[in-house]
């Protein structure tokens, strides 16, 4: 019973400190973003609250906490208020099965902990795709029970485009799991370990250099394929100001709308985090080991394997601003156009000569 | 389709070209905004702001009620109430003089239109009100905007006093802007 209790208490503890990095990493996300939106249009973005404007994310916060909270004549009141906990719950629960750092345990009163997963289920990538999908509930939901013609269509929009693109972050992975013969994103991760050259995205086998299996061309459709499921530009339709108001969030308010920002913003992080995980080798870093092993610091080897893991995470973030600041949306029919037509034959494809390598060149 | 252009679809290169252009936007960050309560550019000489009522040097209202800037006015944001200069029967003045600045479009006419000169475009351009009845102004009011923004009334003054904007100087005096 106490060792019971006493897992109990450990898991909550690291739920608390995963949750309490993605609120803040959402923070300064949002921060970023118009910052970096804005010096790549020659602004300054945000410069009031605090030196620099640092303080922005808290004004922003408290000023969607003491908003009113409006609940449009006609809306379906249940779905209305379910919609942003289901969009922002999944995107909140799939941070349980992402390592960041290096798998070691801990045996601590009596129990073994793994201090930076909260918990290595073997079909983790599985779970999260599964959450992932009940995110677009969340939007559809929200789009329909505002009783409104603009979120209707935005949620319309949503539902299209999350079909179309969950099919292709899922085949983009499938070479993936081909190669590390696992769904538990620790495992996909370790197979990586030993330079960047074994990072499934350049594709050595364990005792080569030469790319034999390269997942590029699975990267490049996961990365685009990302982009279009957490709604960024270019693939922002279910949101487009242009055109439909806020897309689907046009009638919340409040907290209410902060639970979809909050949403979205996870949503990138967490899209960042599989990217990472999956192609870029995770926690390792790009050489074998880590120097601070090498140095005879391993107890504090695990500090630049999670420095690594979150300079690859901001680099995808940064990614997406950069995408941001750069592209106009795609239209409707483009975008369909690219999932089905582009996309999803480049994912398949990469699944068959996948098989193949990895078949006549088996890993180790 | 042809193997260049093919090549470059599947790179990605307009993109790619795009995302460089931005990226060297950061890189070279040089921003063209200004804080603005904090900072305020410079404003062009021929600046059309707030609009004023003038006054000779010794004082005296210029403006002598002749109805023609009402008439000019596109908007119809002028009224005056047209009067004689009590004891002196030839000359007339305007009694009453209200602007509307709400409808306001900071066209100028009336200033081109005014035969005596009575009417300048300052500078002022932060004259958000509150209340948008205090945007209704009358000829007092009028004229204390204009003795603040040409406080130096000497012949020729619009060239020596940052705030002086009139319109209505012939535009042949004007001197060449420094480069
Ligand atoms: S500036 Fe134009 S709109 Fe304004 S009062 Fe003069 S004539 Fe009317
Ligand atoms: S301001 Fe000029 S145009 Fe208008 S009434 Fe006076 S003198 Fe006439």
């Amino acid at each position: 019973m106490t060792e019971l209790s006493l897992r109990l208490a450990v898991s909550l503890a690291q739920i608390a400190a995963v949750m309490g990095i993605v609120m803040l990493t959402v923070m300064i996300l949002t921060l970023a973003e118009r910052k970096v939106l804005g010096w790549m249009q020659d602004r300054m973005g945000p410069m009031e609250v605090g030196p620099y404007g640092i303080l922005q994310p808290i004004a922003d916060g408290l000023k969607l906490f003491f908003k009113e909270d409006i609940v449009p004549a006609g809306a379906n009141k249940a779905m209305f208020t379910l919609a942003p906990l289901l969009a922002m719950v999944p995107a909140m629960i799939g941070f349980a099965v992402i390592p960041f750092g290096p798998s070691v345990t801990l045996d601590a009163f009596g129990i073994t902990i793994k201090p930076f997963v909260i918990s290595d289920i073997n079909i983790g990538i599985l779970y999260i795709l599964a959450f992932a999908s009940i995110g677009a509930y969340g939007i559809i939901l929200g789009g329909w029970s505002s009783n409104s013609k603009y979120s209707l269509l935005g949620g319309l929009r949503s539902a299209a485009q999350v079909i179309s693109y969950e099919l292709n972050v899922g085949l983009a992975i499938v070479g993936v799991l081909l190669l590390a013969g696992s769904l538990s994103l620790v495992t996909i991760t370790e197979a990586q370990a030993g330079g960047f050259w074994h990072w499934f995205i350049w594709g050595a086998r364990p005792d080569g250099f030469f790319p034999i299996h390269t997942q590029i061309f699975a990267f490049v459709v996961f990365v685009i394929s990302a982009v279009a499921e957490t709604n960024r530009v270019p693939f922002d339709l279910p949101e487009a100001e242009s055109e439909l108001v806020a897309g689907f969030f046009t009638e919340y308010s409040g907290m209410r709308f902060a639970f979809f920002f909050i949403a979205e913003y996870a949503n990138m992080v967490l899209v960042s985090c599989v990217a990472a995980s999956l192609f870029l080798g995770g926690w390792n870093a790009p050489y074998p080991g880590t120097i601070l092993g090498y140095v005879g610091l391993e107890r504090l080897a695990w500090v630049e394997n999670v420095a690594w893991f979150t300079f690859k995470v901001y680099l995808f973030l940064f990614l997406f601003f950069w995408l941001r600041a750069t592209l106009p949306r795609l239209r409707y029919d483009q975008l369909m156009r690219f999932g089905w037509k582009v996309m999803l034959p480049i994912a398949l494809a990469n699944i068959v000569v996948t098989a193949i390598t990895a078949y006549f060149f088996p890993r180790g | 389709m042809n193997l260049k252009t093919w090549i470059k679809t599947i790179t990605f290169y307009e993109l790619l070209a795009g995302m460089k252009a931005t990226m060297s936007h950061l890189l070279h960050y040089r921003p063209i905004t200004l804080q603005y309560p904090h900072e305020k550019r410079t404003l062009p000489d021929n600046y059309r702001g707030m609009l004023a009522l003038l006054r000779y040097d010794d004082g005296t209202e210029k403006c002598v009620g002749c109805d023609l800037c009402e008439a000019a006015c596109p908007s119809r944001v002028i009224r005056v109430v047209s009067a004689e200069v009590p004891g002196e029967p030839t000359k007339r003045y305007s009694k009453e003089y209200y602007m509307d600045m709400t409808r306001c479009l900071f066209c100028g006419m009336c200033v081109d239109a005014c035969p005596v000169d009575a009417l300048g475009m300052t500078r002022e351009f932060e004259w958000a009100v509150y209340d948008k009845r205090q945007l209704h102004l009358n000829k007092q009011q009028l004229l204390a905007i204009g003795d603040r923004s040409f406080p130096v009334r000497e012949e020729q003054l619009e060239f020596q006093h940052p705030n002086v904007a009139f319109f209505n100087v012939a535009f042949k005096h004007l001197p060449q802007k420094p480069s």
